[in-house]
């Protein structure tokens, strides 16, 4: 005799069993998208977080960066004064990579170290525009036009005795951070420094002291022998850059050893 | 009214080979139609095999009904395992000669020898479950049709089928084999319906759709046997609800959950 109810028991059973699969592979997907949404939201509050500090450090520096300008604005007023104080700020801050290039060519270093007072005398340049903005923008209550004409005048009037006093700055920051840590680099930059100064004692001494540290520096050997031939003692020089090209055949050093034998490097 | 339908539908699946109630399917047709032309051939033994439920049986009685009339032809749906009572069974059936005492081979066979001189008639005789005889009986059985005064029909499973014919001695004689096998998903769907409407059941034929017809294949693989099991539970479950539960059953088409739950009753689903 059919059992129906048993047989309706029965295929509950079954279907649960069936379904029973579905079930599991169904909650454990739920249980994959909710721990993976959990992660990824942590990620966005970490990285929101980091953000959030980000944007407080830029607001930091961003303060710190209108305050100077304030100052400026102030200083404004006396011209002649403001130029020096704002120097730390602006130049004579010489890059390392710049710096790293003197040693494969001379004639690039020249360039480059040219380039460097440019950049001062843009930079300056600049600095000095800023005011004029500063001015223009502000209600004129003081007359603007002659404020700039002042400028216009200090640039013209004596751009020599700026970039001097620029170079001695440079090279007592040099000369400090040479003492502090001996690079073989800034004692060099020093020693192109004096000798575009035509210091030629100074410049031989740096260079000097450079080839002490690091005898393998082209640019070094060939300051070194350029300030002997300026200093008079071109036999010395000649003696020095053959000694120089038998160790390293340096063809920049050949091409001053001919300049200077042919006289053309006097 | 409602409850006679379910309970008619049921009877027309009940397991049986009556030849009666054997349905006419295209390919079938065919098979048995080959079956038919290889009986009048000259042949000595014909096999016919397929796996349990296939319809092996039916058409061995449709065969036997088909025959019957037109010439000598014995059936044994049930294997006789006792070699006397084997011979003497055919003796009696194919010669009517009873004899008393024992028969062995020897005597079976001079009886068979006396009774061909006088009628040359070949008789025809059906094995059914022809797996069953032991080993030294078909070897007898083989002697006999290699006489042609008898020719064998048998039927055997398909898995039985290879250890027998594998014998050097059965491959040589046996000069027909026919297989039989599994309706196809659109055979299952003509067979039901065919089956139900040679019973007047339209109604219950008519709730039959592709969709149950495919769960129910899937569910017997076209297996005669399985599908008519399934069924005889299914309208049995059908006939307990409408004299139960009315509400809880629909009737314009086979419901799923009945299926399954007729299949769990007859262990198609292990449950």
């Amino acid at each position: 005799m059919l059992n129906v109810h048993e047989l309706e028991r029965k295929y509950k059973a079954y279907k649960l069993k069936t379904l029973l699969p579905y079930v599991v592979i169904f909650v454990s997907l739920c249980i994959i998208f909710v721990v993976v949404l959990f992660v990824k939201s942590s990620d966005m509050f970490k990285s929101n977080e980091a953000q959030h500090n980000q944007q407080a450090v830029q607001t930091h520096l961003e303060e710190t960066k209108i305050t100077p300008k304030k100052e400026v604005v102030e200083k404004n007023e006396t011209l002649k004064v403001v130029i020096p104080k704002k120097e730390p700020n602006l130049v004579l801050s010489p890059s390392l990579n710049f710096m790293s290039n003197l040693k494969h060519s001379s004639t690039f270093n020249e360039v480059s170290y040219q380039s460097v007072i440019h950049k001062d005398q843009k930079k300056e340049s600049i600095k000095q525009e800023i005011p004029k903005k500063e001015k223009i923008l502000k209600p004129a209550k003081k007359e603007p036009d002659p404020v700039i004409i002042e400028e216009i005048k200090l640039q013209k009037s004596n751009p020599i005795k700026i970039q001097r006093q620029i170079t001695q700055d440079d090279l007592s920051h040099v000369l400090k951070r040479f003492s502090k840590n001996n690079n073989p680099a800034l004692s060099l930059f020093i020693a192109k420094k004096y000798y575009d100064i035509e210091d030629y004692h100074q410049s031989y001494n740096y260079a000097l002291i450079t080839n002490r540290i690091n005898d393998n520096i082209d640019a070094s050997w060939i300051i070194f022998a350029k300030s002997l031939v300026k200093l008079g003692k071109k036999d010395e020089a000649i003696q020095t850059l053959q000694r120089y090209i038998a160790h390293s055949k340096s063809s920049q050093a050949k091409t001053l050893l001919e300049e200077i034998q042919r006289g053309k490097f006097r | 009214m409602k409850n006679n339908i379910f309970e008619n539908a049921k009877s027309v699946f009940l397991d049986s080979v009556d030849a009666k109630d054997y349905v006419q399917l295209d390919r079938v047709s065919t098979i048995y139609q080959s079956l038919k032309d290889s009986v009048k051939k000259p042949l000595k033994m014909i096999l016919l095999y397929g796996k349990p439920g296939t319809g092996k049986s039916m058409f061995l009685n449709k065969l036997y009904h088909d025959l019957s009339t037109s010439q000598k032809v014995i059936i044994y749906q049930t294997p006789i395992l006792d070699e006397n009572e084997f011979f003497k069974s055919l003796a009696q059936d194919l010669f009517d000669v009873k004899y008393q005492g024992e028969l062995n081979f020897t005597q079976f066979m001079s009886i068979v020898k006396k009774h061909t001189i006088d009628n040359p008639e070949v008789p025809l005789v059906l094995l059914d479950e022809a797996q069953l005889y032991p080993t030294v009986q078909m070897e007898k059985i083989r002697l006999l049709s290699d006489t042609r005064s008898v020719k064998f029909v048998i039927t055997l499973h398909k898995t039985q089928k290879e250890d027998l014919i594998a014998k050097e001695h059965f491959k040589t004689r046996i000069w027909e084999t026919i297989e039989l096998e599994n309706a196809l998903n659109n055979e299952l769907k003509i067979y039901i319906q065919k089956k139900l409407m040679k019973a007047n059941c339209f109604d219950t034929a008519n709730m039959f759709n592709q969709r149950s017809v495919n769960f129910i294949y899937k569910l017997t693989k076209g297996n005669y046997r399985d599908t008519n099991k399934l069924l005889y539970s299914l309208f049995e479950i059908y006939s307990w609800y409408l004299q139960n539960s009315p509400s809880s059953i629909k009737t314009n088409e086979i419901s799923k959950k009945i299926v399954e739950m007729s299949a769990i009753h007859t262990g198609l689903i292990n449950a």
